[in-house]
């Protein structure tokens, strides 16, 4: 049954990244899921010593404030000061990511609050923290936080997906039409931000960027259409989180290290699969008048 | 020509980056049912100008009016082809899905496309001769056939008036005697179009209008008589105005910042 849970619960965070992270990275802004994975820090902070819990909900609150706040940064830094949007990413989140370290050197020796965690979490844990109704368990608790996001992204992305794929490949055509560039900008980085606080738990900030970038970025290699490419990322997203568990539970090792690793394999083979291909359909081409 | 017979009407239009003016005070009215140039040489504000009519860019001081009302009301009697180059063709999407781009400004957030939105894509799609490329990847196009892509697109939007962007920068022999032969006959279905465009040789022969800028308006006016000696020294001239040279002296002494 755990194996079931962990699988279950690595999907779901696959599912939810696949369908933004299609978005990202024909946006050139991939790296926003690790931005917005690294500035949450200071709000989880902020929010424990407020709350003076671990409880999980001022903690997700906290979380999706500082994203929130991180992507408004790094949009006034790219839009208004004009800055490069590598630049606006890269010095935004560092920043607040450096507040959240000192916030937990200074104020937080003695807290329960580990900063490797947050970057690397631990999906192993996920069948132990279960919820129960009355006296039975209905599952860990992880899978229902990742259950609801997926109905609530899924639900975003199919009500805004034409105007999410129009902003995303020609914004001043879309701008002529009327329609808000910046509201769908925030419309999708506050999906992106809800679903990096919901998943780094569980997986880590390092596997959400894996997840948000690796499987899209595959299917990008083979697809022929946007709707093509998000369902071949969540395919490609989903096996890697079955093929990750079962290699890290035959090498006993790390199990977001195997499937982020399993990611990264996926795109070689298939990158290798599509070279492969392409040269072989030009050896076919016959020299004329040779 | 009085303003209510004008397609599009610009007053005192300034759009300022990073300290320096793009265009400064454009003020003109242009006519209805013609072929429009505008010309000018590179970074002379020819394309601010079309954004900051689109409301793409938001303009600094001044305003323009299309039909002679605000844009939001005649948003759909409008048709702004960016440049090419503007977008990333490696995008994952068919011919056919750029064009019914065309067609979303009508439709809501959820309804599909109708019958008649496919037949218009379908017509676009020949008027450009590019409808047995219909289910062709762009990122499979030459830069010509990228071009018409974007014309079939506009053309699907069934508007009255058309700013184009360079339509005619790298593309080949045949599509641009095809680009233009669209203009035309469009033109003569009583359509507005308003073509950026930089080459000084085919203006005379493509253009019935043209509006002369650099970074100010320079002229606008039929072509046979906007189009002199005096004219294209006054907007080509080798040296600087004295307005861009006061301009690159502000931003000279300003902390420098690198443009996107």
């Amino acid at each position: 049954m755990n194996d079931f849970w962990i699988i279950t619960t690595a999907s779901l965070v696959a599912l939810n990244t696949a369908i933004l992270g299609s978005f990202l990275i024909m946006r050139k802004m991939a790296m926003i899921g690790d931005a917005i994975s690294h500035a949450v820090l200071p709000g989880i902070v902020i929010a424990y010593f407020i709350s003076n819990s671990r409880a999980s909900f001022p903690i997700l609150v906290g979380a999706a404030v500082s994203g929130l706040v991180v992507t408004a940064l790094i949009q006034f830094f790219s839009k208004k000061v004009k800055l490069q949007n590598d630049a606006s990413i890269g010095i935004s989140y560092t920043f607040l990511f450096a507040i959240g370290i000192i916030l937990i050197s200074a104020f937080g020796t003695n807290v329960d609050l580990d900063q490797e965690c947050v970057l690397y979490g631990e999906i192993a844990y996920v069948p132990i923290d279960l919820i129960y109704w009355g006296n039975q368990s209905i599952g860990p608790r992880q899978f229902w936080i990742l259950f609801s996001t997926a109905i609530i992204i899924v639900t975003a992305v199919i009500i805004g997906f034409r105007k999410l794929v129009l902003t995303t490949f020609d914004e001043s055509f879309a701008a002529a039409l009327g329609i808000n560039i910046v509201f769908w900008q925030y419309y999708l980085m506050a999906s992106v931000s809800l679903t990096t606080v919901v998943s780094f738990e569980s997986v880590g900030a390092v596997l959400v960027i894996a997840f948000i970038s690796g499987p899209p970025a595959t299917a990008f290699l083979i697809t022929r259409s946007f709707k093509q490419m998000i369902m071949y990322a969540i395919g490609f997203g989903i096996s890697a989180s079955i093929l990750g568990y079962y290699t890290a539970v035959w090498l006993n090792g790390s199990i977001a290290g195997a499937m982020a690793a399993v990611i990264g394999l996926q795109f070689a083979l298939v990158f290798s699969i599509v070279k492969f291909r392409q040269r072989s359909r030009i050896q076919d081409i016959p020299v004329s008048g040779a | 020509m009085e303003a209510q017979d004008s397609s599009i009407e610009t007053h005192d239009l300034t759009v300022i980056y990073n300290k320096k003016p793009a265009i400064w005070n454009i003020d003109f009215l242009l006519p209805k049912g013609k072929i429009i140039g505008i010309m000018g040489p590179n970074g002379s504000g020819k394309s601010t100008l079309l954004k900051a009519i689109m409301g793409i860019t938001e303009p600094n001081i001044g305003y323009s009016k299309i039909f002679n009302k605000p844009l939001d009301e005649v948003r759909d009697r409008v048709s702004y082809v960016p440049q090419r180059q503007s977008v990333d063709w490696d995008f994952p999407a068919s011919v056919y899905d750029v064009v019914a781009m065309g067609r979303f400004a009508k439709l809501g957030l959820l309804k599909r496309l109708t019958e008649e939105d496919k037949h218009i894509i379908k017509d676009s799609l020949e008027k450009v001769k590019m409808a047995p490329f219909a289910n062709r990847q762009i990122s499979q196009l030459s830069g010509g056939q990228q071009q018409r892509v974007f014309l079939a697109r506009a053309i699907a939007q069934r508007a009255d008036l058309y700013l184009m962007d360079e339509p005619f920068v790298g593309v080949d022999a045949s599509t641009e005697e095809a680009i233009i032969n669209l203009l035309k006959s469009l033109r003569d279905e009583g359509k507005t179009l308003v073509v950026v465009h930089h080459d000084l040789h085919t203006a005379q022969h493509y253009f019935e209008w043209l509006v002369m800028m650099n970074t100010r308006l320079v002229a606008s006016g039929p072509a046979e008589e906007v189009f002199n000696e005096q004219v294209l020294t006054d907007t080509y001239g080798g040296t600087l105005t004295t307005l861009s040279k006061v301009a690159n002296l502000l931003q000279e002494k300003s902390f420098p910042m690198r443009h996107k």
